[in-house]
């Protein structure tokens, strides 16, 4: 790959980073494991690039390979064997009190949304990523009624969560 | 309030603290991708690898085995046949995995790209399948020729009692059984582990669509 390329990939990933860095917040537990899991994003962001054409947002092009590395290609590598971690507390949700104070509240629900399952955490990111459900479903594969419908189980799941 | 809504006034902050330099970047350009395509790639290339030494190892490292069977079955249609069968369907696999490879992209919906990988996952399930069960055709067909055209063998066993003849045969069966089992369970073990999550993530994406 030449240099241009290479070069202008970094300058765009890093100014998209975020949206990598979100996924791998969803989907890790610890610092270990959110690099080694962005780590793999590049790599496959990079793979694909040259097959970038531009007609799309690089942004939206991002979305899909960032959640899809998440959620299908990435496998766990021995670097990210379980260290600290983010909130030192994660899934002791049950026995906490649901503080009023934003801090806490955030941490919470942080840990709420790591307990739901791998497809649910897609959807919640691009919900979070304010995506219509149109692009939603096309993004994971799925109609986008049943996108709709899964959000508001979801939706009800984190208020179960939340409120046991 | 909705809780989604409240994590939404956190969620643009994610990247403000884990960001990084166009000089982080660049380094991991150069780093090796442990995804489970790549794996499944090396693993099928492996078992590729492996039946073809399984099949032409003996043949190609034993003088008196070559000779043995160039006696047996050099002038044999059927056999002669079958090897050009074999080396057919060798190639055709290597297409087809070659084809299934090329389709998976990263850039596809979740669901078909799940998809593309579980299909690739599946022509080298059948290539196993379909060398086990070459491998139970040959030891079936090795043992007619053997006790038709091996004078030494067919003499052995005719001195076999019934029961001996029954023993014998029995031993055969289960020694089959047995190496069919170990290699499935094998491929099972692996194959289970590598994708464990993709099938449960796909088993939920079929589910929202029932």
């Amino acid at each position: 790959m030449n240099k241009e390329l290479e070069h202008s990939f970094v300058e765009l990933l890093e100014k998209h980073q975020n949206i990598a860095h979100k996924v791998c917040r969803l989907y890790t537990n610890n610092y270990d494991a959110h690099n080694d899991l962005f780590q793999e994003i590049t790599i496959q962001l990079w793979k694909a690039y040259p097959k970038f054409r531009g007609d799309s947002k690089f942004s939206t092009w991002m979305y899909r390979v960032a959640l899809n590395t998440a959620i299908t290609l990435y496998r766990k590598s021995k670097r990210s064997i379980k260290t600290q971690d983010f909130d030192g507390v994660e899934f002791k949700i049950k026995t906490e009190a649901y503080d009023d104070t934003e801090e806490q509240q955030l941490k919470v629900l942080y840990q709420a949304v790591h307990q739901l399952n791998d497809i649910e955490k897609a959807l919640v990111f691009l919900y979070l990523e304010d995506k219509d459900y149109r692009e939603i479903s096309e993004t994971l594969g799925i109609s986008e009624v049943n996108a709709r419908v899964k959000m508001n189980r979801i939706k009800t799941k984190l208020k179960t969560i939340l409120n046991p | 309030m909705d809780e989604l809504e409240i994590l939404k006034r956190d969620w643009n902050k994610q990247g403000e603290r884990n960001k990084l330099s166009v000089a982080d970047i660049y380094p991991m350009l150069r780093k090796k991708s442990s995804s489970i395509v790549k794996t499944l790639f090396y693993i099928s290339v492996a078992e590729l690898v492996f039946w073809i030494l399984v099949n032409s190892i003996p043949y190609l490292t034993s003088d008196s085995y070559r000779k043995k069977l160039d006696e047996v079955y050099g002038n044999d249609l059927l056999f002669n046949w079958l090897t050009i069968f074999s080396y057919v369907v060798i190639i055709l696999f290597i297409y087809l995995l070659y084809k299934s490879y090329k389709s998976i992209s990263v850039t596809d919906s979740s669901k078909k790209l799940m998809e593309s990988i579980l299909r690739t996952r599946k022509i080298v399930k059948y290539y196993v399948l379909y060398n086990l069960i070459m491998a139970g055709v040959s030891v079936v067909i090795g043992f007619y020729f053997a006790f038709n055209h091996d004078p030494e063998l067919a003499d052995q066993i005719s001195h076999f009692s019934d029961k001996q003849y029954i023993i014998f045969t029995i031993i055969v069966v289960l020694a089959i059984g047995l190496f069919i089992l170990i290699i499935w369970l094998f491929y099972k073990l692996i194959y289970g582990f590598l994708l464990k999550r993709l099938n449960k993530n796909y088993a939920e994406l079929k589910r929202l669509e029932v």
